[in-house]
């Protein structure tokens, strides 16, 4: 038996998130002693197979080229990695957007319990989730013969993208299902690091008052620290960013080195999905604001003023 | 079909999904605009890069994100009005359905608390703070 991990891609190149999830992978093949191979469903996507043949640990890359997995609908998709599914013990996904889009597919298909969004794994049948917004962690045992996971990235360090020299297979198309089309993609685009993989991450929320005043003042911050930018859930609901800028239970789940959190209060959904960053700073005129509770250092203060000293000293 | 994206208790983000890959239907997670038009829905997901719109056939399961409505409240009102409304329970053995659940929880405990750190005076301390203690910038 061995581990089947899914890669996260856009047909150009392979996504950080999938180091991780082989980095969950690695945990489990090393109780067991199983290889881990990357399984990857997309349309002209050489590259990304070249890419994950170089991870660390891989011992094969199984692709399923054709244009009907170019936009990757989770019914196409899940329906291929069913059909691969033999030989696996342990099928998982980085617990990205695309990830948790699919994998509950494969799960139901198997007939076997997803779990979902682990952050550790402590024997190979036996894994840590966050419960309750991530103020609990649960020690769950699955007692399904196959163990479909998703992996919550910040839980595990990323496998070396360099180094591998893993077997390139081509495995044959499913069918195309034809019942999902893609109509359009709306990506931001920015020059700025992805969310889940910046370093640094500048985050603004209500305390801005407006999507101007979020971009006059806390782009030139994120520019000058090459941080990305983020938001807490009252920022995006305002209409300040696109709903991809979404810090928390319900947006992106991150752990940065440093988090600066700019006039957002700290609901309790909000630190969810931040407090495992390494340093948190906090700029809020509000003493009393939770997310002082949380932060390294906070500064009492007023936003309009402090981050334009601090753009301009840092 | 329209479900919610993920439970606010267990996080686990999956029953949309399993019950459009058991009934056969196609899916539409995490929606923030849905149209039905020309026996086909056109679904606005909110995606990690941003926006994506699907056109699926029907039927079809759709799960909903934050931004797709307004969430409508009972009042009172109704809520007097459901007390007269009828209930139909139905067991899972009447349907034929195994719930035995496949996932054990052996434990659950409280993560490491985060403790609050320090207030600085002003910006300049801040940032001799994130040079020289944290050395982050």
């Amino acid at each position: 038996m061995a581990i089947l991990v899914i890669a996260e891609h856009d047909n150009a190149g392979l996504k950080a998130a999938t180091l991780n999830a082989v980095g969950a992978a690695a945990k489990i093949g090393a109780q067991l002693g199983t290889e881990i191979h990357i399984l990857i469903a997309g349309s002209n996507c050489a590259a990304v197979a070249q890419a994950a043949a170089q991870v660390a640990g891989v011992a094969k890359v199984r692709v399923a080229d054709a244009v009907h997995y170019a936009d990757q609908t989770a019914e196409n998709v899940a329906a291929l990695i069913v059909a691969n599914a033999s030989g696996y013990s342990h099928i998982l996904a980085a617990s990205t957007s695309n990830g948790k889009n699919t994998l509950p597919r494969v799960a139901a298909l198997l007939d076997v319990a997803q779990i979902s969004d682990i952050v550790d794994v402590v024997a190979p049948d036996t894994f840590v989730r966050p419960i309750y917004a991530g103020n609990a962690l649960a020690t769950v045992q699955s007692a399904d013969a196959v163990k479909v996971i998703t992996v919550r990235t910040t839980g595990f360090d990323a496998a070396a993208g360099q180094g591998g020299s893993a077997a390139v297979e081509s495995i044959a198309a499913g069918p195309d299902l034809a019942v999902a089309q893609l109509v359009s993609r709306e990506l931001t685009k920015s020059a700025r690091p992805e969310l889940g993989a910046a370093k640094i991450i500048v985050s603004g929320g209500r305390g801005l008052g407006s999507g101007e005043n979020y971009h006059a003042l806390l782009e030139p911050l994120a520019d000058k620290l090459g941080a990305a930018l983020g938001a807490s859930r009252a920022a995006v609901d305002a209409g300040f960013v696109p709903n991809d800028y979404q810090v928390g239970q319900t947006g992106k789940i991150v752990a940065p080195q440093l988090y600066i959190a700019i006039g957002i209060s700290g609901a309790i959904q909000h630190l969810a999905g931040m407090k495992e960053s390494k340093v948190i700073v906090a700029i809020n005129k509000d003493p009393d604001a939770p997310i002082f509770q949380v932060a390294d250092y906070g500064l009492v203060a007023d936003l309009f003023a402090a981050v334009p000293e601090l753009t301009a000293a840092v | 079909m329209i479900l919610g994206k993920q439970a606010i208790d267990d996080d686990a983000n999956q029953t949309g999904q399993m019950l459009a890959a058991l009934l056969g239907w196609p899916q539409a997670t995490f929606a923030s605009k849905v149209v039905i038009a020309d026996s086909k829905a056109t679904v606005t997901r909110e995606i990690d890069g941003g926006l994506e719109t699907l056109a699926l056939t029907l039927p079809a399961v759709v799960t909903t994100d934050l931004r797709l409505n307004e969430p409508r409240y009972a009042t009172l009102p109704n809520i007097m009005k459901a007390k007269k409304k009828p209930l139909d329970n139905v067991k899972p053995a009447d349907l034929g359905v195994d719930v035995a659940p496949r996932l054990t929880t052996l434990k659950v405990v409280e993560p490491a608390k985060r403790s609050a750190g320090i207030r600085v005076a002003d910006v300049a301390q801040l940032i001799d703070k994130l040079k020289n203690e944290a050395k982050v910038i």
